[in-house]
């Protein structure tokens, strides 16, 4: 099979590979942002690269924070620092409570299976949707999802699981 | 006179007595470890002739042909070979000593537990006393791969169960094991030894009860980063009051409580027992007690390092530590009171390994300490140590072969506690450095082309710049230079992950000379395919290869989809691939599984869907065994 490899990507004149791969996904997107694209540090990247106007999914200002990507950097949950994250978990219509530890979890994905796991659906939703709510600091209770993985780690007090 | 080809396993043997089976030389084993004792002609043949079946052949009589030594011979001479790919080798020589080797095989190591079906494995290597098996791709440890993807032990452990009755040792590592999978395992196996779990997910402590209670020989429980259910099952009441074999126990991932007066007499009464690493749940005064009790401990995982200072406890764990001289390596999570640390400092002399990468003590009571530690071969730390602790560490530890430094604050406001400078002091001072991994700030093309020119004999180099695409903070350049240096630099580099701001040309370099390159990992890297085309086109010896968020593409995946088969695996995120690419690479590559992975909430089927549907991850691996039949709704088999 034949090879045509140029020095420019193959199907742009003037804009960079980065961008090519924000337009393979930029599709069919689901509605849970996995990642955020770091587009505020433009003025390290001396290459000309053009970051702006690229944003797709939420950009979220977060101060100084380094933004969110899911799996970066590459360390283990166990290396992650751990606050003592056990946060109780109480499901409408189940009278016993269950403690998760969020920090061993890395990702929305891996809390839901948890979840699933500690409340089988045989005890009282039989497989009803349900909505995985959290108390914030200052006694909210939000829906889980909306933030990056790691804000919800720092901020969740307690979880509830609500039948829909 | 007819030449063989060493790798083929031929059928017709060699045509004259004196062709030696060049397995030696196969290209497949590492030049460095290539065993150079497969039975050489002449002397040792002749004594080695009378063994076996051949037993009518008398020592004064010309050494026999090759391709009629009886079995226990070949099978004696392959107990010599060291390595795995030595095994491998020799029995791609003929059929006779692939007969033999297989069935004379003690460990297996199978490292993607899709590559092959267990029961082939089990038939295929009937004698097996130890055997070690890795399920998910690398990147599940960082969360990239959603829950129940697969990698169940339980089909392992089952044909294990039915084809090794004599198995001793079991290792899985990224796998799903369950209570079942455990529960069979002490049932099964009556002379089992060894279990090493590490990565996986799965059980609880009830499981681990069976094991306690079942295996009767059992001399090491290692767990290593598991995630272990606690339910509350006593497990470690279960091991019997008869019971004294252990030599190992690594419980330092459990969550939950043990009961301390059983393992107090359990450390009591395994005299054995080399290596201990405790839980967050045991705090220090037990550790002092149990050091009492266990002074012949070479391995040392220490559980809560908290504790508010007491005059009495520092003195007890200061003589508890003096008793243990045979004390070589260290471990532990150290929110320590810094104050502590100097009970340890008559350990410091003896630390081969050090692991403070749970540490978040920091200061110069943590350096003092390190700095006392000559004889430190591996040091894991925090970057709390920050560029001077490490500069304390070039100039003191001079045997240091391996570096590991993690970030305290991965998410954090950026702030630099760590940079270059840490990891040119070490690398400059300590002559025998090959193996490192460093999370830090920045970094320069400078410092690298230092690190390269003094240290050409890093076998294992991972830079980890915290924020992606980061260039030199000096002269806003591509790291290109940098990363190229290292490549041209160290001949041997086996592993290699880059970071920082990265063009299409510094995988060139890597291409060109990564001739011992078994695995890399790139992300947030390269601008075009060509970044990718080079990797695949070059890199003779590359095994496993691990991509995310660059902007490669369909063209070079297709141009070299041969080199997949030469390697164990390929894992693509957020690249720029399509399905139809993909389809084209599964009907080429039968012998190659091509999984497509999707978010989870989408389900839909891909038969339906275009080509030019984007493809979130791929995840490539060659098989004998065929597709697999457990993927998840969110992972389909192309």
């Amino acid at each position: 099979m034949e090879l045509e490899l140029g020095l420019a990507p193959p199907n742009d004149a003037g804009s960079c590979g980065k961008r090519r791969s924000a337009e393979a996904f930029g599709v069919k997107k689901p509605t849970l942002p996995l990642f955020l694209r770091d587009d505020d540090d433009d003025g390290d990247h001396g290459n000309g690269e053009d970051d702006t106007g690229d944003a797709r999914d939420c950009e979220i200002s977060m101060g100084n924070k380094r933004k969110r990507l899911v799996g970066w950097p590459p360390v283990k949950s166990a290396h992650r620092p751990r606050s003592n994250s056990h946060v109780k978990v109480k499901m409408e219509g189940v009278p016993i409570g269950r403690k998760v530890d969020l920090s061993r979890h890395a990702s929305y994905h891996q809390l839901h299976h948890t979840l699933r796991l500690m409340f089988p659906s045989s005890t009282s939703h039989h497989g009803d949707p349900y909505a995985v709510t959290y108390e914030e600091g200052d006694g909210d209770w939000m829906l889980v999802g909306d933030v990056p993985w790691e804000d919800t780690v720092m901020s969740a007090k307690r979880l509830k699981i609500l039948l829909v | 006179r007819k030449q063989k080809d060493n790798d083929t396993a031929s059928l017709s043997t060699p045509s004259s007595p004196d062709a030696l089976p060049a397995a030696a030389a196969s290209p497949r084993a590492p030049p460095a470890r290539a065993s150079r004792r497969v039975a050489s002609p002449g002397p040792a043949t002749a004594r080695a002739a009378p063994m076996g079946r051949g037993g009518a052949r008398d020592g004064a009589a010309a050494a026999p042909p090759w391709h009629s030594l009886p079995d226990e011979v070949l099978e004696h001479a392959f107990s010599f070979l060291p390595a795995a790919a030595d095994r491998g080798a020799a029995a791609a020589v003929c059929h006779g000593w692939l007969g033999a080797e297989r069935r004379s095989r003690r460990r297996l190591a199978v490292a993607n537990c899709y590559a092959a079906a267990p029961r082939d494995a089990v038939d295929r290597f009937p004698s097996v006393r130890a055997a070690e098996v890795k399920g998910k791709p690398h990147f599940a440890d960082f969360g990239l791969v959603p829950p129940a993807w697969g990698a169940e032990a339980a089909p392992w452990v089952a044909a294990a169960a039915d084809g090794w009755p004599l198995l001793e040792e079991l290792s899985f590592k990224r796998m799903v094991v369950t209570d079942e999978c455990l529960e069979m395992i002490a049932s099964s196996f009556r002379n089992f030894q060894v279990l090493r779990l590490v990565s996986c997910e799965g059980f609880s402590t009830a499981g681990l009860a069976a094991i306690t209670e079942g295996c009767r020989n059992l001399r090491e429980l290692d767990l290593q980063e598991n995630y272990i259910e606690d339910c509350s099952s006593h497990w470690l009441s279960y091991f019997p009051e008869s019971f004294t074999s252990l030599e190992t126990l690594n419980f330092s991932c459990l969550e939950g409580e043990v009961n301390f007066a059983v393992l107090e007499r359990l450390v009591s009464r395994c005299r054995n027992l080399k290596t201990l690493k405790l839980n967050n749940a045991i705090p220090l005064d037990k550790v002092a007690s149990l050091l009492r009790k266990a002074p012949q401990l070479v391995e040392l995982g220490t559980g809560k390092f908290s504790a508010e200072y007491h005059s009495d406890l520092f003195a007890k764990l200061e003589a508890a530590f003096a008793g243990c001289k045979s004390l070589r390596r260290l471990s532990g999570a150290w929110d320590a009171v810094p104050d502590y640390l100097p009970a340890f400092y008559c350990v410091c002399e003896g630390l081969t390994s050090l692991n403070l990468s749970y540490a978040t003590v920091r200061g110069p009571e943590l350096i003092k300490f390190i700095s006392r530690c000559k004889n430190l071969q591996q040091l894991w730390v925090m970057d709390l140590i920050e560029d001077h602790g490490l500069a304390v560490v070039a100039g003191s530890c001079s045997k240091l072969q391996e570096l590991r430094v993690f970030p305290s604050d991965p998410f954090g406001a950026g702030q630099v506690l760590l940079t270059e400078r840490g990891l040119v002091d070490v690398s400059a001072s300590c002559p025998m450095l090959e193996s490192v991994l460093y999370f830090c700030g920045q970094m320069t093309n400078e410092a690298l082309i230092t690190i390269a020119k003094n240290r050409p004999n890093f076998t294992c180099f991972r830079l980890c710049i915290l924020e992606p695409r980061t260039p030199d903070y000096v002269t806003r350049e591509s790291l290109d230079a940098g990363f190229s240096a290292i490549v041209e630099s160290c001949k041997g580099l086996r592993r290699l992950s880059v970071s920082g701001l990265l063009t299409d040309l510094v995988f060139k370099s890597i291409g060109a000379n990564g001739n011992c390159l078994e695995m890399l990992s790139i992300a947030f890297a390269g601008n075009s395919d060509l970044g990718l085309h080079y990797i695949l086109s070059g890199c003779k010896t590359l095994k496993k290869l691990e991509i995310r968020d660059c902007p490669f593409g369909n063209k070079p995946l297709l141009a070299n989809a041969a080199k997949l088969e030469t390697m164990r695996s390929l894992w693509m995120s957020s690249c720029s691939l399509t399905l139809g690419a993909c389809r084209q690479l599964a009907e080429k590559m039968p012998r190659l599984t091509v999984e497509i992975m999707n978010d989870p909430g989408r389900t839909c089927p891909v038969e339906s869907l275009p080509d030019d549907s984007p493809v979130e991850t791929l995840y490539v691996y060659r098989t004998i065994a065929g597709p697999r039949s457990d993927t998840p709704d969110y992972v389909q088999i192309v």
